[in-house]
């Protein structure tokens, strides 16, 4: 499976309960990479319109585009 | 309202996007003399309180007058700004890390007629727009935080009372008459995201009141896992309750494990903590950064709370004021605040301010805090 | 005619201090009046709303604002913070009103040209109202709608040249004391280093995959008006190796009272003719200056760089010419564990272009954070959790006395098993020839 799936389909399979995840939640997803590896594979989802990032200003999270509820209960989507 | 485009097209992000620059580099905005000069300062001398002048080894001189103001301010304001640096200063202008601005003139005759104008700006309501002073042993600008005019989990606001406090303390800012500099601050809460935890006097929004829970709209305008996670103290937890008959997803909060950071808020807006009898300030003081003289120490709890008093809050700036009047009073010249805490013994820190202890004020915030009991039989009376 | 009463808020217009309330008041007024004829993106009127909402928080004492973590510009995780009130029908102007940090030039000098550019994006994008500058040193344009987000960036990166700030787990914006611009105790180009590693990090800056923030600041010398080793997670902090340079007939016509002393800073008081021997020497935390009526000496090996002499004579003292650079890492302010200072890592280190010694260390300790350290966890408390002996390791850093106040007071000493000649494998029968059961 392309690296890529791996992180989408890792989110797809938690996002009933949870959409936003930490980036250090994706390291286990790749084991033989180190973070700055893994960083990459996620750089490139957020740049092909697939993740997103959430951010409480001290923290920052990474989702799938679109999940969640605040998005629409800002009317920002 | 006809949309501006600038050429950004949502439809395809990437094109044409410029990112990845930095800013831009420092040295393009330098003045000429300062350009000639970079590195070669041999001394400085404050002329009187907010100007100074700083000697180059080539003779060559920059006089700077520094004013105060509001950290939040308006593009009319910084426009004006812009105006003046272009009148005086050659188009040049900085703002210091305490919020001050700084106008830089190459000789004396323009700095003069600098000040002068200076002095006769004011805001409408009557307050000046650029008091000239924060130098040498004095109180300079506050470092503060958003408050109630951005943030979403202030204890206090920030702009209100730091306004307040420098009213007050006004003649210290435009004076260089205290022991040492005094550096007071503002947070509007714990976070601190304008730290305050090393200035001489911080002051520190502080909620007491975990925070509520909106359990019809926990479960529809949050992700629970996510508010469960964003509590540093796992004072959160996922529970089903009744509500109006049903069993509703929602949180519960282990009350006496709260510390009242507001994470929880930031992640789900079913969970307000802002509360009107349950925020206020605490001050803390003698902290510093600087290494003279003494190593760098954290400011310490005098006051564990005081309530929010719009507009004016008369009790916080009331206590400011005597805190520093007691240090300008009591200390010795070059001593920092805390300093001078240490010298002469908190206990005598109590005495002198006639502040009342209270055990809110000993510390019981896990190990650490063993260090600050007094294992000795060493004290005052 | 102001949009709404504030009765309340007008108390803050009086006093001398600058007030922000005269300040709003004056950009609300500049907005109905729009003399450049702007067509505003964002609501005219979003100043006197935002004044509303905040008179609405002096009656309630309560905020009336709502975190929002989705808005952003594309590819990047900082930068914006989402901001909405929470009685929008009320004040439409500011129910939407995000938060833009732009990365400001190291030192804080502008021309005004540059102010002028900032101040029209912001005119016709937003709301008028700014913090020169937020705590972490950004320029902070305080309210606009989501719509607005690229726009703005698109003017910022493609008219002005300059980046957004960093926000949430990367690297914040860097952030400098004015060092060598104008300060003649300034160690190192304090401006130029900022500036460098904010360029060469600008993948950590903006796409963010820390634990939690980090901060850079640096400090040209330890009187630290930039706050390092306070308020970063990584300090640079100005330190000199050799002797204090001193001008005997400069340090005469102080104790003669020809200059002022502390540079002037205390003028505003009578505390006496200049006392050398009180006010400096017997100042000194280690005693190590001496005063003997016509000459002043320093013994350098007990000299801890405090400054104290240097900003009290700072036309006879001058820092020394073995310049460098002090490393302490770990500060953080409060949440959760408790305030941390910086803690002394590396005693002196160069600080010369392209900065590849420094900042070898640096990745050092991010590949090791971003392993070990827990979600939202600064570094300093990783370090307390893992030890400063494992920061040592990962920094290939050797321990020294200085990076210490006292040795350990206790004996709990964890030897590593290849620290103990023939390991921890031992032989149990070899044991029972020369001790009975």
């Amino acid at each position: 499976m392309a690296d890529e799936d791996v992180v989408l389909d890792f989110l797809k399979g938690k996002s009933a309960a949870k959409s936003k995840f930490y980036f250090k939640d994706f390291l286990p997803l790749f084991p033989d990479k180190g973070p700055r590896e893994v960083k990459k594979i996620l750089t490139k989802l957020v740049n092909a319109e697939k993740l997103e990032f959430w951010s409480s200003g001290s923290t920052t999270m990474y989702g799938l585009k679109g999940a969640g509820k605040q998005s629409q209960a800002e009317g920002e989507d | 309202m006809a949309f501006i485009s600038t050429g950004y097209n949502p439809q395809k992000p990437m094109e044409g996007r410029i990112s990845d620059i930095g800013p831009r580099k420092y040295d393009e905005f330098l003045p000429e003399v300062i350009k000639k000069n970079f590195g070669k300062w041999v001394y400085h001398e404050i002329l009187r309180p907010g100007v100074l002048v700083h000697v180059a080894e080539s003779g060559d001189k920059i006089y700077t007058v520094r004013v105060g103001g509001a950290r939040t301010m308006t593009i009319t304001h910084v426009r004006e700004v812009c105006d003046i640096a272009d009148k005086y200063c050659g188009g040049h202008v900085r703002w210091t890390t305490r919020s001050n601005i700084e106008f830089l003139c190459d000789d004396e005759a323009s700095m003069e007629k600098l000040c002068e104008d200076l002095k006769t700006r004011k805001f409408a309501g009557g307050s000046y727009k650029f008091p000239i002073g924060g130098t040498g042993a004095g109180v300079s600008n506050m470092i503060h935080t958003q408050g109630w005019l951005h943030c979403h989990t202030p204890a206090t606001d920030s702009s209100g009372p730091v306004k307040c406090v420098m009213d007050t303390l006004f003649d210290e800012f435009t004076n260089m008459r205290l022991p040492a500099p005094v550096r007071v601050s503002l947070a509007c809460c714990i976070n601190m995201c304008g730290a305050v935890h090393c200035s001489d006097i911080g002051l520190v929004g502080i909620h007491r009141k975990p925070p509520m829970i909106d359990h019809q709209w926990a479960d529809q305008l949050c992700e629970i896992p996510l508010a469960v996670a964003a509590c540093p103290t796992a004072a959160v937890r996922p529970t089903k309750v009744e509500l109006n008959g049903e069993k509703v997803n929602s949180v519960a909060i282990k009350q006496d494990r709260c510390m009242y950071c507001g994470n929880c808020y930031t992640m789900c807006q079913a969970m307000p903590i802002a509360d009107s009898e349950g925020d206020g300030i605490a001050i803390m003081v003698g902290g510093k950064v600087s290494n003279r003289i003494s190593m760098p120490k954290f400011s310490k709890v005098v006051v564990s709370y005081i309530p929010n008093e719009p507009p004016r809050w008369e009790t916080l700036t009331k206590t400011v004021k005597h805190i520093v009047e007691v240090y300008a009073a009591n200390a010795n010249k070059y001593e920092r605040l805390g300093d001078w805490c240490e010298r002469i013994g908190w206990e005598s820190f109590f005495k002198l301010t006639g502040l009342e202890f209270t055990h809110h004020l000993i510390d019981d915030f896990r190990e650490a805090s063993y260090n600050t009991w007094r294992q000795s039989t060493q004290f005052k009376f | 005619m102001a949009k709404f009463q504030t009765p309340l808020l007008d108390q803050l217009e009086s006093g001398p201090w600058p007030s922000f309330v005269s300040d709003i008041k004056q950009e609300a007024a500049a907005r109905a009046k729009n003399p450049k004829g702007l067509d505003y993106q964002i609501p005219v009127d979003a100043p006197e709303d935002l004044l509303g909402i905040v008179e609405l928080s002096y009656r309630d004492k309560e905020t009336h604002w709502k975190h929002g973590g989705i808005v952003g510009v594309f590819g990047y995780g900082g930068g914006v913070i989402g901001r909405y009130c929470d009685r929008p029908e009320e004040f439409p102007g500011v129910a939407h009103f995000h938060t833009i940090r732009v990365n400001q030039p190291a030192g804080k000098y502008y021309t005004t040209d540059f102010l002028r550019q900032l101040c029209d994006i912001w005119d016709l994008r937003g709301s008028g109202i700014l913090n020169m500058h937020g705590s972490t040193g950004d320029i902070v344009f305080l309210g606009t709608q989501t719509p607005q987000l690229e726009e703005i960036f698109w003017e910022l990166t493609h008219k002005m040249n300059n980046d957004l700030g960093g926000s949430g787990s990367n690297l914040r914006t860097p952030a400098a004391c004015l060092g060598q611009s104008r300060c003649e105790f300034a160690c190192y180009n304090t401006q130029d280093i900022c500036y460098q590693l904010t360029q060469d990090y600008q993948d950590e800056l903006h796409r963010p995959a820390f634990p939690y923030k980090f901060k850079f600041k640096f400090d040209g010398c330890p009187n630290g008006c930039v706050c390092a080793m306070a308020r970063s997670d990584f300090a640079v902090i100005g330190t000199w190796k050799d002797d204090i340079k001193i001008d005997q007939e400069k340090v005469k016509a102080y104790v003669a009272g020809e200059f002022k002393p502390n540079a002037g800073a205390h003028a505003g008081r009578d505390w006496g003719k200049f006392d050398i021997q009180k006010e400096v020497v017997d100042r000194c935390p280690t005693h190590c200056m001496n005063w003997d009526g016509s000459k002043l000496s320093i013994k350098t090996a007990d000299c801890v760089r405090c400054m104290h002499c240097i900003n009290t004579m700072p036309r006879a003292l001058h820092i020394g010419d073995e310049r460098g650079a002090s490393i302490l890492v770990g500060a953080k302010a409060p949440v959760v564990e408790g305030a941390q200072m910086g803690s002394l890592l590396i005693p002196f280190i160069e600080v010369k272009p392209p900065y590849d010694e420094i900042k070898d260390v640096i990745e050092k300790i991010w590949d090791w954070w971003m392993e070990e350290g827990k979600n939202r966890e600064r570094v300093g408390e990783t370090m307390k959790r893992l030890s400063f002996q494992t920061l040592l390791e990962v920094t290939e850093v050797p321990a020294q006395p200085q990076q210490v106040r006292a040795p350990r007071a206790n004996p709990f000493i964890f030897f590593k098993e290849d620290e103990v000649p023939g390991g921890w494998t031992r032989d149990i029968a070899e044991f029972r020839k020369r001790h009975q059961r």
